[in-house]
């Protein structure tokens, strides 16, 4: 029964991307895109992946994963958003 | 070691395979980001060109296999055969891929033709569809695998399924990102 009641929630939140894609928000549409993939992917791993009854190694391991990814875009990002802004020495720009 | 204790390290095994997995994804997703803040028109254009019913079709037919294969696990848990779900979420899992695999062929003279920015979404187009079929592949072979073994699982002995049920459900939350960031760009302006 929770499975199902999941997948509907999955449904609705594809319906929901899918309609707020025809409303004009500018660059709230990709956030809102963004959200509710979040949303969905929460519910995957809670409910389809069994983390509600999951202990605290396994939630750990789901999480690790994301940490790493968020603190390489960070470290990506300091790279490539400052580049015009403050250039390296050694650039031809 | 108990079975319990054997499980968990199996599963613990899963989950740190999928965090790979997850920076294996990554600096695909960080070029996308990068890319598409340097040439946002061209990633509107490219975004017009996608089969935007198709996609969403996929994108339910692929969480449906999700459910499938959730309900596959919980059978195994209770005693009862999984074969019935494992079968179904195959299907669903080669019906996605048949899609798929039609959409490329369409978009191929349009990708091929294409020049700058518009160019770059398709390269990342076919690569992260791409990646993510490779993955849905191999998803496939696990599936098969657990169904031709399907009664060897019962309430006591049934790490495979729950491990393959993870893997599964991965691939699906990647097509989760993938469907709105190629498909639904600024659909209101089409």
């Amino acid at each position: 029964m929770t499975y199902v009641l999941t997948w509907l929630a999955l449904m609705a939140l594809l319906a929901l991307t899918f309609g707020s894609s025809y409303l004009p928000m500018g660059a709230w549409n990709s956030v809102a895109n963004m959200a509710i993939s979040c949303a969905k992917a929460l519910l995957i791993a809670v409910f389809f992946m069994h983390l509600r009854q999951a202990g605290a190694l396994l939630r750990l391991a789901a999480c690790i994963g994301l940490l790493w990814l968020a603190l390489l875009f960070g470290l990506s990002w300091t790279d490539f958003g400052t580049r015009t802004s403050s250039p390296a020495p050694w650039s031809s720009r | 070691m108990s079975t319990a204790a054997r499980s968990d390290n199996a599963l613990f095994g899963m989950w740190a395979f999928l965090a790979t997995e997850v920076l294996f994804f990554g600096p695909l997703f960080f070029g996308y980001v990068h890319a598409r803040l340097a040439q946002p028109d061209a990633f509107v254009s490219g975004s017009h060109h996608m089969h935007i019913v198709l996609g969403t079709l996929n994108t339910a037919i692929l969480m449906t296999s999700s459910l499938t294969m959730a309900l596959a696990v919980g059978a195994a848990r209770k005693g009862g055969p999984p074969g019935r779900w494992l079968g179904l979420t195959a299907l669903f899992g080669l019906v996605f891929l048949g899609i798929k695999a039609a959409e490329w062929v369409m978009e191929f003279g349009e990708a091929a033709g294409a020049a700058g920015g518009e160019a770059r979404f398709y390269f990342l187009y076919y690569a992260m569809t791409g990646l993510h079929a490779v993955h849905l592949v191999i998803g496939l072979g696990v599936v098969a695998w657990l169904w031709r073994h399907a009664k060897r699982f019962d309430a006591a002995y049934h790490t495979p399924v729950e491990a393959g049920g993870l893997y599964w459900h991965f691939v699906d939350v990647v097509w989760l990102f993938l469907y709105p960031m190629f498909y639904l760009l600024e659909r209101y302006s089409a």
